[in-house]
């Protein structure tokens, strides 16, 4: 019997793997892993299900310039093929021509290798990964606000203890359902949730308040209850002057944010917002959390800023049982950003420009500071620029499915074909996988060790629980080959628990300092919180209760305005899209998809019956759904939990991404995944002329 | 297009204010207030009258480097030197000038409003600063009765403010119902009641003729015992400025589409005091669309003014209103729903299948998204409009068929767990319940079912 943790989300469920006879692998509940108890959604209960499946990959191909089909080749060939590109590409043109795209999937040792492998190895500053699209735009707010940025600066279980939680833009229940066990036991309690989404989701049926505001109106909300806050002399005056800087000009900007005014641009009613100020106006304890739905959007960091700008006023951080967190989404989004495989960063959560941040990496790592490459291009900035004169020419990727995931996928398709060299590695052809000129099997889950960091910042330890197919190898093995081709052997590890133990020396005096943690100490603790400096240091469950990690010790309240999506509805987009999540698959659907035990269901639409009679769409029937970047046709959901107004499509399979808009936040550089003007038809009626007139288009 | 260098805005109010907002980095911006305070959101001006504000939560924040003049007031226009000049006799060069000077309150023809040492009696208040805010805000608790002189939008305001505050407060309406130049009987009969039912009452019909010592006194034989008289009956845009610097002026200042004066393109006007397309406006949207367009304008940019849809929305404690556009002008299939039991009338008005102006009174459950279907003009389907104002009706089937998903994390059907013997079998066979745990309830009263039917022959 092994412990780990499901392979999918940020909640990082407990679980534990059997071997009843040999071959099989079954999941079992470990129900003492304090986050989830044994509980466990469908995707974590048939996570084994790609185990042994026909559709794993177990030898390396390499694109054959004559057939252009893919064909098997050995691992030697496979790395050398791969080194010797490499290697001629960067004497031609320079280290930044190859560039090194990874996931918010990946242990954290593999984040800190590939980081490790871009900028010692490489030399290149061309690294990024999808952690991006997932919740950069808290993590900007967070930094900007309290100096640091863990999701959630306190356990999950401190849920249960607020009294009134306010969700915006997340869907727990079918994200990550284990998870809405807390809503039920702090509701029993007498606590009461709000859910803020455009769609009334299965979460917000389990909440007290539900307010569905436009897409992209979250910001304008806040500022609304915070103007009706301010005037209910609900702020924590005392805490505001002793803990925060900055509130006075946040107060001043209130005034301009009147509910009656915040009603018409978000559509959410006046007397909605008061009730809901008086709500949070009462409570002695509020925890606001937000996900993707307040983030990603092209103003997230200032949207999660004024959120935390309400919590801060309310005097919430820091307090038991209160204050602000993100609530991540991908399994690792967490340790994923930690470790240096963003553009801007250094193990630890350190700056990538700043001096004595490069230092400290460079001796941990033997080189030179000097030889660190700089910052470099941002997620959807770095796929953009491919295949471009002054872009990349190779693209190395790992944990990640671009294809489906990229926002105006199309677009990133088409700069992904511009490259000179593609190389994917992943355990199932991906839909990027299907378009690269090399692709490297690799483990899975349960075939290799590892650590992930939850949402919480508890780093936990996945076990290898049984013996990876033939012909695959670990992406540690995937990287090392390629540093000893490309002259620096040693440089990369392949045992999983030294390259933890150089990631804590690492990321020793950085904010995410994890010097202190081994796997016996993981093992033993259910888990260890960072910071945790030393190996005599408890970790640090709970943040900022005396101070915050800013050099005067106060949260910074930022002034931060209301302008909407970049891309508003026309005449010819008269709707709102949003995207999502289904609770039977995960990410890309890379892996769910294939698990057989899970309904593939496909994309579909969901929109109200109001709009399905105004184009004349039944439940089950094709409809085309067309932005300005593509169009997609899926079967019509004919729901009333969604606002008449607005259609969302689930992104996981291809085609969702081809509609979504690819402005990005200028703090975090996130795209806008979550609100973009689209047209609708039944497929019947597809009109593909924009500028026709049809029904449901505006004046 | 060169970024003009010195833009001098006369007036410090909420367009004022939007303008600099627009101009922040892009210009040096000088606002020349009138008043003495800094400036304020004035909409919120009832809100201070009635407590839910302090005047500090209605202060509006100027973007940086800002020159801000209090109590400046302007006095002429010199526009071939291209200056202001106060009424202290300094001047202030520009080289573009913005008036932003709103409007001002007009006095109804009462007697005995004013004395016979030209100054206002004093039990008479108007309602148009923070000033006059302020005035009667110190007369309130001395005050045991109030009659408010106008039963539009910031009179029903101002009405529901002093009842708030304990004053027996009465409102005298000259036209046939309450809100005459935006809705319709039904509507401003619905409002009557309501108010009445607040405490208030209304006097429609009537107009005040005469202040005397013993009260106002109606046109109707009534003398209403007042300790205070708040004339909220009507503005106009304030243009003595513009005309005496010989710009055009009809109603307001006259500006062309690129909110520039027809008389001299360096000299615009905004707001209230702007007149654009034959209409002038009394509300704040408007003003700062037009602050919006102006600001980018003189960024360089080639935006242009077409006119605003506006949306009234009555901000008072226990009365709902909204008026989007003008719904008993602009014409169309009316589509109305009237409950007086309720106490609620909404009506949309439908042209096209867009909805072009609408009345809702008593009830703004649905206010999001109509305003949302007005303000993007939203061709709809036929049935649209009457669904709209029907109640949402949701309908669950009392027995889940056995092909309904009850566990969403497992993906289970009530018939699979139909087909279980006990909340264990079902855990250990299924996995339901073991996910999100919000499936607990329907499975035990599934299994409970289950014996039920197992017992009943």
């Amino acid at each position: 019997m092994t412990r780990t943790h499901c392979p999918y989300c940020s909640l990082q469920c407990g679980m534990t793997l059997e071997t009843p006879h040999r071959g099989a692998l079954e999941v079992a509940p470990w129900p003492e892993f304090p986050v989830n108890r044994g509980a466990l959604c469908r995707k974590g209960w048939t996570a084994t299900g790609l185990r042994g499946s026909r559709e794993r990959l177990t030898t390396p191909l390499v694109r054959d310039r004559a057939t252009g089909e893919l064909r098997a080749v050995d691992w030697d060939e496979a790395l050398d093929l791969v080194a010797g590109r490499l290697v001629a590409l960067r004497r031609d043109h320079g280290p930044d021509s190859v560039a090194v795209f990874g996931g918010g999937g990946l242990t954290n040792e593999k984040a800190y290798a590939l980081g490790k492998f871009a900028r010692a190895v490489l030399g290149t500053s061309q690294v990024d990964y999808n952690g991006r699209w997932c919740m950069s735009s808290a993590a900007s707010a967070s930094h900007r606000a309290f100096g640091i940025d863990r999701g959630l600066p306190f356990p999950l279980a401190d849920v249960e203890d607020t009294e009134v939680l306010v969700l915006v833009g997340s869907n727990l229940a079918e994200t990550m359902p284990p998870a809405a066990r807390h809503l039920d036991r702090l509701r029993e309690r007498g606590g009461r949730v709000v859910v803020i989404d455009p769609r009334r989701t299965p979460t917000a049926d389990r909440a007290d308040v539900v307010v569905q505001p436009l897409p992209g109106t979250d910001l304008a909300v806040a500022l609304g209850l915070l103007h009706l806050l301010a005037a209910a002399g609900a702020v924590d005056e005392h805490y505001v002057a002793t803990r925060t800087t900055g509130f006075e000009d946040v107060r001043r900007s209130l005034a301009a944010w009147w509910p009656e005014r915040v009603e018409r641009v978000s559509g959410v009613s006046a007397g909605e917002l008061r009730d809901l100020a008086g709500l949070l106006a009462g409570a002695e304890r509020v925890m606001v959390l937000t996900a993707r739905g307040a983030e990603q959007h092209s103003s997230g960091t200032d949207t999660v800023s004024a959120w935390i700008n309400l919590t801060l006023a309310l005097g919430m951080c820091g307090k038991s049982g209160a204050g602000y967190g993100c609530l991540t989404g991908q399994g690792n989004g967490q340790g994923g950003r930690e470790h240096g495989q963003k553009a801007d960063q250094l193990p630890g959560y350190r700056l990538i420009d700043d001096p004595v941040a490069r230092d400290h990496v460079a001796r941990v790592w033997g080189v030179e500071a000097g030889s660190l490459p700089g910052r470099g291009r941002s997620a959807y900035e770095l796929l953009d620029a491919l295949g471009t004169r002054e872009g990349p020419r190779a693209l190395l990727v790992h944990g990640s499915n671009i294809v489906v995931s990229a926002p105006n996928a199309g677009h990133v398709a088409e700069r992904l074909a511009a490259l000179d060299l593609l190389v994917v590695a992943d355990l199932v052809m991906s839909e990027t996988a299907a378009v690269a000129d090399v692709v490297l099997p690799v483990t899975q889950w349960a075939e290799e060790t590892g650590t992930m960091t939850n949402l919480e910042g508890r780093v936990i330890l996945r076990e290898r629980a049984v013996v990876p197919p033939p012909g695959v190898r670990t992406d540690l093995e995937v990287l090392a080959g390629l540093a000893e081709r490309l002259g620096r052997p040693g440089t990369i590890g392949t045992d999983p628990e030294a390259v933890f133990a150089e990631l804590g020396r690492a990321s020793a005096g950085g904010s995410a300092d994890y010097a202190g943690i081994d796997y016996h100490r993981i093992r033993d603790e259910y888990g260890v919180f960072w910071p945790c400096p030393s190996a005599d240091h408890p970790g640090t469950p709970r943040l900022f209760a005396d101070r915050f990690p800013t050099p005067d010790g106060r949260a910074r309240c930022v002034v931060v305005e209301h302008h909407g999506p970049a891309e508003v509805v026309s005449d010819d987009y008269p709707l709102h899209l949003t995207t999502g999540r289904v609770l039977a698959q995960y990410q890309s659907g890379a892996q769910t998809r294939r698990v057989r035990d899970l309904p593939d269901s496909g994309p579909f639409v969901e929109l109200h019956p109001q709009l399905a009679d105004r184009i004349g769409a039944r439940d089950g029937e094709p409809v085309v759904v067309v932005t300005r970047r593509g169009e997609l046709e899926a079967p019509a959901s004919v729901v009333d939990t969604i606002r008449p107004d607005t259609v969302f499509v689930p992104f996981h399979w291809v085609g969702a991404n081809r509609l979504t808009n690819d402005a990005l936040d200028p703090t975090s550089r996130m795209p806008e995944f979550k609100a973009c003007a689209a047209r609708i038809s039944t497929a019947r009626d597809r009109v593909a002329t924009p500028g026709t007139r049809l029904v449901g288009a505006a004046r | 297009m060169s970024t003009p260098r010195r833009v001098v805005v006369v007036g410090a109010g909420m367009a004022a204010v939007r303008l600099a907002d627009g101009l922040a980095g892009r210009a040096q911006v000088t606002l020349l207030g009138e008043e003495p305070h800094p400036p304020y959101n004035r909409i919120l001006l009832s809100a201070v009258l009635e407590g839910t504000h302090a005047v500090d939560d209605i202060s509006l924040r100027v973007p940086d480097h800002v020159d801000v003049r209090l109590g400046a007031r302007a006095a002429q226009i010199h526009r071939a030197e291209r200056e202001v000049e106060l009424v202290d006799g300094r001047r202030v060069p520009y080289d573009t000038l913005v008036l932003a000077t709103g409007s001002i309150p007009t006095l109804p023809p009462i007697r005995g409003l004013v004395r016979v040492d030209g100054r206002l009696d004093e039990r008479v208040h108007a309602f148009r600063s923070l000033d006059d805010c302020l005035r009667l805000d110190a007369a309130v608790p001395g005050a045991r009765a109030a009659v408010v002189v106008g039963g539009g939008l910031l009179g029903l305001q101002v009405a529901r403010a002093l009842s708030v505050r304990g004053l027996d407060t009465e409102v005298v309406e000259g036209g046939e119902h309450l809100l005459r130049s935006q809705v319709d009987g039904k509507a401003g009969r619905i409002l009557a009641r309501d108010l009445r039912r607040l405490g208030t009452t209304v006097y429609t019909g009537a107009r005040a003729v005469r202040l005397t010592d013993e009260g106002l006194v109606l046109d109707n034989g009534f003398t209403l015992d007042t300790d205070l008289v708040v004339l909220t009956s009507g503005g106009r845009p304030s243009t003595a400025l513009a005309r005496r610097a010989g710009l055009t002026v009809r109603r307001g200042v006259v500006v062309d589409d690129g909110l520039a004066s027809v008389d001299d393109p360096v000299v615009h006007a905004i707001g209230d005091c702007a007149e654009h397309g034959g209409r002038t406006t009394g509300f704040v949207p408007p003003a700062w669309e037009q602050a919006g367009i102006l600001a980018d304008r003189l960024a360089g940019s080639r935006a242009t003014y077409a006119g605003s849809r506006t949306v009234a929305r009555l901000r008072a404690s226990g009365l709902d209103v909204a008026v989007l556009g003008d719904p008993e002008h602009i014409g169309g299939d009316v589509v109305e729903v009237t409950n007086p039991v309720l106490g609620s009338h909404r009506k949309l008005v439908v042209r096209d299948g867009v909805i072009v102006g609408a009345t809702l009174v008593g009830d703004l459950s649905q206010i999001g998204l109509i305003t949302q279907y007005y303000d993007r003009g939203t061709v709809l389907a036929q049935t649209e409009p009457g669904a709209l104002l029907m109640a949402e009706r949701p309908s669950r089937p009392s027995t889940l068929p056995d092909d309904a998903e009850v566990c969403a994390c497992a993906g289970v059907t009530a018939g699979r767990v139909r087909a279980c013997t006990s909340l264990e079998d079902v855990r250990a066979s299924t996995h339901a319940t073991t996910g999100c745990g919000g499936c607990a309830d329907s499975v035990r009263s599934l299994l409970a079912s289950r014996t039920l039917e197992g017992i009943t022959p």
